[in-house]
């Protein structure tokens, strides 16, 4: 058994096909994780800042 | 643990919070591992003798279209905790899953067409297997436009939570379209395949890693999803905290 990346006349159907499921995955990959850190960072920064504000109300 | 606490602790946020961030990245890995064997195969395995080279886009455009009516059925599960059970995770898990089920259901689209043309010598046709997948990405696309549309948060998640309910009646339209209609594509080869139509062994094993691969790609990427909106509901709560607070 070897490998077979020749697809001859089909080859203008298989790899845009393959091609365009790379890319739908790469997209999914990429946007799923920029936001979840864009949000996780906005989250943090907000509570760093809620913190330092109450910080002298509590005396700490 | 009985089903009962299991569900409980999966509707509690620091909870899932906390098994999300061991969970999500497995489920990546698993699907990373399961991919990169499940391409191998696929370029390793003989082509078929009637279809070519072309009975390699199974191995792709199956799994994108199996897993996009499993997300459907994700998005149904949770649109319906969240509706009548008030579960304010479970309609982010819903949120989070749409442009998942999206963006799979466009991939068996587009890779159906693109075995379709050299198969039937037809990119498109009207028949009821194809009809009923393309309801299915309007279903998606609709539930998305949706949310967005409505700017009170809460009847937005209503109204989606609504449709996303009323579309679960296409899934066994979808699923068995091609038993109650005469169509062009062809009937079941895996799940419920009539005797002698099933997928030969060679070719069932690059298909079934495909199918794991990207059914662990949606569990890791829907956590991450719906982690990503635990947090901007967070950051939006602090905002509010923030501008009440005297200075």
């Amino acid at each position: 058994m070897s490998f077979d990346f020749d697809a001859g006349k089909y080859a203008i159907y298989l790899w845009p096909a393959f091609g365009i499921s790379a890319l739908a995955f790469a997209w999914m990959i990429a946007s799923s994780l920029l936001t979840a850190r864009r949000w996780r960072r906005e989250a943090e920064r907000l509570q760093a800042q809620l913190d330092a504000e109450r910080a002298p109300e509590t005396g700490a | 643990m009985d089903a009962r606490h299991t569900f409980d602790f999966l509707t509690n946020p620091e909870r899932f919070m906390a098994f999300s961030r061991w969970a999500a990245p497995w489920l990546g890995a698993l699907s990373a591992v399961a991919g990169v064997a499940g391409l191998v195969l696929t370029f390793l395995v003989p082509e078929d003798y009637q279809q070519g080279d072309t009975v390699r886009m199974m191995f792709i455009h199956i799994p994108a279209a199996s897993i996009s009516l499993f997300i459907y059925l994700c998005l149904g599960g949770a649109s319906f905790l969240g509706l009548v059970f008030r579960q304010a995770l479970a309609d982010l898990a819903a949120q989070a899953c749409a442009p998942l089920g999206a963006i799979y259901t466009a991939l068996a689209l587009i890779t159906g067409s693109l075995w379709g043309k050299p198969m039937w010598g037809t990119w498109w046709v009207w028949d009821a297997r194809l009809t009923s997948v393309l309801v299915l990405l309007l279903f998606y696309l609709g539930y998305i436009a949706l949310r967005g549309a409505l700017e009170d948060e809460q009847k937005a998640a209503r109204a989606a939570a609504i449709l996303a309910l009323v579309g679960l009646i296409n899934l066994p339209i979808v699923k068995f379209s091609v038993d109650w209609w005469n169509t062009l594509h062809q009937g079941a080869s895996t799940f419920m395949a009539a005797k002698g139509n099933g997928l030969p062994a060679i070719y069932a094993w690059p298909w079934g890693l495909m199918s794991l691969a990207y059914l662990g790609a949606f569990g890791a990427l829907w956590l991450v999803r719906i982690r990503a909106l635990v947090w901007r509901r967070r950051a939006r709560a602090l905002s509010l905290k923030l501008a009440e607070s005297p200075r």
